[in-house]
């Protein structure tokens, strides 16, 4: 961490710890100590929302679960903290489990509704089970004791203080660490992520199980603070605010986290007080004027923009003077809030803030030890190299969509430490050959076995560790992460390390995120890019955004490489470049299988050659023979024979 | 930008002195007033806020308590427990006022008391009526908790006195909310039956929000039940009698004081006429006392077809007040333990509405009601009339606590 | 017996209304690959509104047409704010989190505007209950399984017959080439939503004589449409009047064996393993996308 954000750090730290000791009006204490267990359940949202792209409407539910898994214990078996708050974390991660593993199989809005129906059982549950929950009655808790004295309020405070930092820099830890860039990769391109071994359906799981966690913890930690838990406090209303304060605090940022719970505590008390909420709502509107005047005249904004806006907030005011009371309207306030954040805010308060001040993301690992390995090494050498041997074998695969036969009865024999050319017209069947040979389609017919073992039935990322590796015909690269970090996403199965080693930041951890940080550069030299290791994907030139992808597939330490169409769209000297690499990787004694449209590249590189047009294989051999074979010429290569 | 800079000192300076003048005015009396003013419950709640409001309004036209002004802190609690939880503790540290009125739902009030009990600042329960309420806290030495409504303790054997003596039924099912009033008031109205020998053929319980009582119903009338009696809230109520209706089964309501509420007799309909429960309190001026209060009311809040929506939570509203102002100035001070002290033995009867409150509390007795003082209320023609003709005429007589 | 019966045919007359605004779920799904969060609501703002032009007196017959304009013209304005801008943006869950939105600020604004208290609506039909196989059946039940039956047919003539319909359907199989073919799909789009609320608005004054009207009638009502369009499969209407039929027997039949608190839990968890097993739903087709 830079020094200087460390020295802020500590600085806040200090401030929440001292805030009780200034401050001793209970009221106020335990304001602030609400704002913290809805940090902590922000943070573990976040990786949910923020990071892995899925929307739930059921962390309300987790809260609940928490809450009433440490009153229960509480209540029936008098059971300390130090086993309430463990039980809390893992019976609601059991919970998140039970949940996140059927939903995950679907996204986008499914998921958000089957969160919902989760969250709603839940509530019905805690509200009927009154042998075990007391129902609607609620159950009364008292503060936790710790080594035979019972916390005061200032105590207790510091205890959730102490945890909500403990559990920032876990969160921390695991969004840096490979799990992280696991989570940042299955958002940015599952299918990419799938092919290299990254399963997007376990990693959204384990996102899932994660957040859940925390947000037993929280939970858990409510129950002491609010010394009263019942059944409608886990509402449609309180998932919905959760979700308010990650997008409006800012996705994919701490503190973005702990703004959106301020803001989420705070303002509904604001509301109550009708006088408070003038004068804020009035300077409101004077603060949005203002920066709408300024911004126009230095030229940053423009007036359409800015329209809403301003008039929005000085109708607010206006409204606010006119209501005797707003609690009423409270939730038509969120709503508006919501419409006005989804549209105008979409990094939240921080990233505006950020955008405007002009600072950037934080980069990891800035420091890199070494200059990584010698290019060489960093290509791994295969296995049985050389001995000629057949390394995969398709027979009779048939792929049909509806009536559509896209692979009709196709054979395809792949010799070990060979580059294998497959070639034909579009649409003739070579990309869904590809995607077949990943597991992306499961053929409607036919065998396909790679080093003795079938691929068919196998997920894709099951697949990509057992050998086979893959480039895409549209690049399919994690746009907002680094190159480097796209290639340490290949290197993912390098990681032994577990959720306890990342967060403990065991030395096997350590051992392991330097190998594959070492190893990654490595990867980079190799095909050049060394020098744009900390560029965001999405910013490199199309010709390198190619060669970044090889370097990210070469990563999973495949024993066959499919590249699909790697040199569309580079230059001359950048496919005389590719060829060179691409020999290279054969020397390695990995085989490659390689759609081209360049029929220079193939001539000159392929070992053997598959022609398919309309998904029959209609020609195969040497590239002499193939090139001067009529059928291939008449379906493909064009003119007459010679 | 200088214009800007003009305009912004200009707007900041004027939010400043409204700001300080609000702060200059004489120190008044805060009594917090906690109840459900949205929701199911609200009728109870808002009728309470309202007596409440019209006795202080009294109180402070005639020159305030201790020569300082009485001002209500209002909370609405929304029926739900946890709300009560934050508005007791918001009222305790920040509000900080000197005395509570209200809670209408028993949950509520069993949730949040023990905030003001530790704070030393007493409570006037002037509606919710369960039981246990003013027992919270009798293994402490001081009992903040007083209550000034009839509870269930006398309701209960009200009801089934009701249903099994003077009516005769032999059957009955009790059909209770899941809350903390509807299920302690089931255990009231058992514990009452099997005073007198009988144990109910049915008991089931119902949600708030719940729409459809079919599944409830059609298992009480399966086991023969001739009456059924209720411990609920005024929409569920409506629709225990809606599904009678539909079920083609009417036979009698007898419940707890709730089947006086507007919401149940307006959306019962017909359906919900005849039902019958105890009411400290029945909209007729049988009194001076009674009709003054009736007129100002219906004055100042002017409810529709001049119908209180819960005459009962206004008229205790009212009372409570009076009981807590009595005491105040009989302490001469504002401080917890001294008012009381002064509740509990208040020397100078005080005229309420419900009754005259001669000597109400002891150090040992916090409830005000005894079991004389409620009568039968009957819901006819849209309308709580008195069910007895008896009691109307012995309504001008004002009961006293016995 | 006559129990089951009582409790079965209630079950199918609560179905029809789930599968009705489930309905409205597939006609937005299928043109934009968007959901209305706030489909509940809609419901009830079509209730309320109905409430209220009763009140003033118009006919119960004659105030639903009146209804569905309202319906569809909500439908629109959530189409215009909420979702269109969130397409626009590309944004992954702008929409969701929009309509979301829209829909709480419906129900705090029917919470203010009708106040927070459930109110009774005037049954257009006798309230007394008719005996059908020995169980009381109300001839309001009744007419809300011909509502819904009617409402969906006609919307699956238009589709099938008229040339708007198969610009819906062409929308829904693919949106750009429908768009190249001339097709304003914006419009369609609006057109769908605003469907969508009206069947909505539709099935709320149909169900409001027979339960309470109030804000909050919408959102439980909305979930467990959303079931049924899960379990039925979100591209199959058969599929929805079946899931509707196994959900509303599911419910009733659970509130009186089980108990009344658990009756939300078997459609929910029916979901759930509708999801886990065959997430194309009962009826839908799984549909295989192309890399």
């Amino acid at each position: 961490m830079k020094r200087s954000h460390l020295l802020v750090a500590i600085v806040g730290v200090a401030l929440l710890m001292l805030f009780p000791v200034g401050i001793t009006n209970p009221y106020y204490i335990h304001l602030l100590e609400t704002i913290m267990i809805y940090a902590i359940v922000l943070f573990g949202l976040d990786i949910v929302v923020g990071y892995t792209g899925q929307v739930s409407l059921g962390h309300a539910g987790l809260f609940g679960v928490g809450a009433y898994t440490a009153g229960v214990l509480v209540m029936k078996l008098a059971a300390p903290l130090w086993i309430t708050l463990p039980a809390a974390i893992l019976v609601t991660a059991g919970f998140g489990a039970l949940l996140a593993l059927p939903a995950l199989r679907v996204s986008g809005p499914y998921l958000a509704m089957v969160t919902l129906a989760f969250g709603t059982i839940i509530q019905i549950l805690i509200n009927e089970m009154s042998f075990l929950t007391e129902g609607p009655m609620g159950i009364k808790l008292v503060k936790p004791s710790m080594f035979g004295h019972v916390l005061d309020e200032r105590e207790y405070y510091w205890l959730c203080a102490v945890l909500m930092v403990l559990a920032l820099i876990v969160v921390h830890r695991i969004l840096r660490s490979h799990l992280g860039r696991a989570f940042e990769a299955l958002r940015g391109s599952p299918v990419a992520s799938d092919c290299m071994g990254v399963s997007v359906y376990r990693y959204k799981v384990y996102a899932f199980v994660i957040s859940a966690g925390f947000a037993g913890l929280a939970g858990s930690l409510y129950a002491y603070s609010e010394q009263y838990i019942s059944p409608n406090s886990y509402n449609f209303e309180l998932t919905v605010l959760f979700l308010l304060a990650v997008i409006m605090g800012g996705r994919k940022s701490r503190i973005g986290s702990m703004l959106g719970a301020a803001i989420i505590v705070l303002l509904p008390k604001l509301l109550d007080d009708v006088e408070m909420f003038r004068y804020v709502s009035v300077g409101l509107a004077i603060l949005v004027a203002l920066t709408a005047v300024i911004g126009i005249q230095r030229g940053r904004l423009t007036a359409k923009q800015m329209a809403i806006p301003v008039v929005g907030s000085i109708a607010l005011a206006g409204l606010s003077f006119w209501l005797k009371t707003m609690t009423d309207w409270r939730l038509s306030i969120f709503g508006v809030i919501m419409l006005f954040v989804v549209y105008y805010l979409q990094d939240g308060i921080v990233g505006f803030v950020r955008n405007a001040l002009n600072i950037k993301r934080p980069t990891p690992d800035a420091q890199i030890a070494g200059a990584g390995l010698k290019g060489g090494d960093a290509v791994s050498t295969a296995a049985d190299a050389g001995t000629g041997s057949e390394i995969l074998n398709a027979s009779g695969v048939l792929m049909q969509f509806g009536g559509l036969k896209a692979l009709n009865n196709v054979d395809l024999s792949i010799k070990r430490g060979t580059i294998h050319g497959l070639i034909g017209p579009n649409g003739s069947g070579k990309s869904t050959m590809m995607n077949v040979l990943t597991g992306i389609y499961q053929p409607t017919a036919g065998a396909v076995s790679f080093v003795g073992r079938s691929v068919v039935g196998r997920t894709s990322s099951d697949i990509a560790l057992s050998g086979i590796a893959r480039t895409f015909q549209n690049v399919q690269l994690f746009g907002e992460m680094t190159a480097l970090q796209n290639v340490q996403v290949g290197l993912h199965h390098t990681f032994a390390s577990n959720l306890f080693d990342v967060s403990l930041h065991t030395p096997r951890y350590l051992r392991e995120a330097k190998g594959a940080t070492d190893r990654a550069m490595g990867l980079l030299q190799f095909v050049g890019l060394a020098g744009f290791a900390f560029e965001e994907a999405r910013n490199l030139p199309y010709g390198k955004q190619r060669l970044l992808e090889i370097a990210r597939a070469l990563a999973l330490d495949p024993q066959l490489l499919l590249l699909d169409e790697p040199a569309a769209g580079l230059t001359a000297p950048d496919i005389k470049e590719l060829i060179t690499f691409i020999r290279k990787i054969r020397d390695h004694g990995i085989t490659v299988i390689l759609i081209e449209h360049h029929m220079d590249v193939v001539m000159s590189m392929c070992d053997t050659v598959s022609v398919l047009d309309f998904g029959q294989k209609i020609a195969e051999g040497v590239p002499a023979a193939v090139q001067a074979d009529e059928k291939v010429i008449e379906a493909y290569l064009g003119g007459t024979a010679a | 930008m200088i214009r800007f800079t003009k305009i912004a000192t200009a707007v900041a300076l004027a939010s400043m002195s409204s700001f300080t003048s609000m702060a200059m005015a004489a120190d008044p009396i805060k009594i917090g007033v906690d109840g459900p003013f949205t929701g199911g419950s609200s009728s109870m709640g808002v009728s309470m806020r309202d007596g409440v409001r019209l006795a202080i309004e009294e109180i402070n036209k005639s020159g305030g308590v201790l020569g300082r002004q009485l001002q209500a802190v209002e909370r609405d609690d929304e029926a739900k427990n946890e709300r009560g939880v934050q508005i007791a503790q918001e009222l305790v540290n920040k509000e900080k006022v000197v005395a509570v009125v209200g809670y209408i739902n028993t949950g509520v009030a069993l949730a949040s008391q023990r905030f003001f009990q530790e704070a030393k600042i007493p409570v006037m329960n002037n509606v919710a009526t369960g039981s246990i309420i003013t027992k919270q806290f009798d293994k402490e030495p001081e009992n903040y908790v007083f209550r000034n409504a009839a509870h269930d303790s006398i309701q209960a054997p009200m009801i089934v006195e009701e249903a099994i003596t003077r009516r005769g039924f032999k059957k009955v099912a009790i059909l209770a909310d899941s809350t903390n009033y509807g299920q302690l008031g089931r255990e009231d109205l058992e514990k009452a039956l099997k005073a007198k020998g009988v144990t109910p053929v049915a008991v089931e319980k119902f949600n708030i929000k719940d729409v459809d009582m079919t599944a409830q119903l059609l298992k009480a009338k399966e086991a023969g039940a001739e009456a059924v009696l209720t411990y609920g809230i005024g929409p569920e109520l409506a629709q225990i009698a809606n599904g009678m209706t539909k079920l083609g089964w009417k036979v009698p309501l007898i419940g707890s004081w709730t089947l006086s509420m507007a919401n149940y007799i307006d959306n019962a309909g017909p359906g919900g006429e005849g039902a019958r429960m105890p009411q400290t309190f029945v909209q007729e001026p049988t009194n001076p006392k009674r009709q003054s209060f009736i007129i100002s009311y219906l004055k100042t809040f002017n409810p529709k077809n001049a119908r209180m929506d819960s005459p009962v939570s206004a008229a205790q509203g009212y009372d409570s007040v009076y009981l807590l102002a009595a005491a105040i100035k009989q302490a001469n001070s504002t401080e917890g333990p001294k008012i009381k002290a002064a509740l509990e033995d208040l020397k100078t009867p005080v005229e309420g509405v419900v009754t005259t409150y001669n000597k109400p509390f002891t150090k040992t007795d916090h409830e005000a009601i005894t079991a004389n003082i409620p009568v039968f209320g009957e819901v006819k023609g849209g309308k709580v009339v008195y069910a007895y003709p008896d009691d109307q005429k012995k309504a001008s007589v004002v009961q006293m606590k016995k | 017996m006559q129990i089951l019966t009582q409790l079965i045919f209630s079950g199918i007359a609560l179905g029809m209304i789930y599968a009705v605004i489930a309905f409205g779920y597939q006609l937005t799904f299928a043109t934009s690959d968007t959901l209305n969060f706030g489909q509940g609501d809609a419901l009830m703002l079509g209730a309320l509104v109905g409430l209220t032009l009763v009140g003033l007196g118009i006919n119960y017959w004659l105030m639903i047409p009146l209804v569905c304009l309202f319906g569809a013209f909500q439908g629109a304005v959530v189409e215009r704010i909420g979702v269109r801008p969130a397409i626009k943006i590309k944004s992954e869950f702008g929409w969701i989190m929009s309509t979301i939105a829209l829909g709480i600020i419906f129900k705090n604004v029917a919470e203010n505007v009708w106040g927070r208290d459930d109110l009774k609506f005037p049954s257009p039909l006798p309230e007394s209950p008719l005996k059908f196989l020995g169980a009381n059946v109300l001839p309001m039940e009744i007419l809300v399984v011909v509502g819904a039956v009617l409402m969906m047919l006609a919307v699956e003539v238009f589709n099938r017959k008229s040339i708007y319909g198969k610009a819906v359907v062409a929308t829904f199989n693919d949106r750009d080439a429908a768009k190249l073919m001339g097709i304003n799909t914006g419009l369609v789009i609006t057109f769908s939503y605003a469907l969508s609320s009206m069947s909505a608005a539709f099935a709320g004054v149909l169900i409001a004589p027979l339960t309470l009207t109030g804000a909050t009638m919408g959102a439980v009502l909305g979930l467990k449409a959303f079931a049924v369009a899960i379990i039925g499969g979100l591209t199959s209407g058969m599929g929805i009047i079946v899931g509707g039929i196994i959900l509303g027997i599911a419910e009733t039949t659970t509130g009186f064996y089980l108990s009344t608190g658990y009756k939300d839990v078997p459609g929910l968890v029916l979901l759930l393993i509708v999801l886990a097993v065959r997430p194309q739903g009962l009826f839908g087709k799984s549909a295989i996308k192309k890399v």
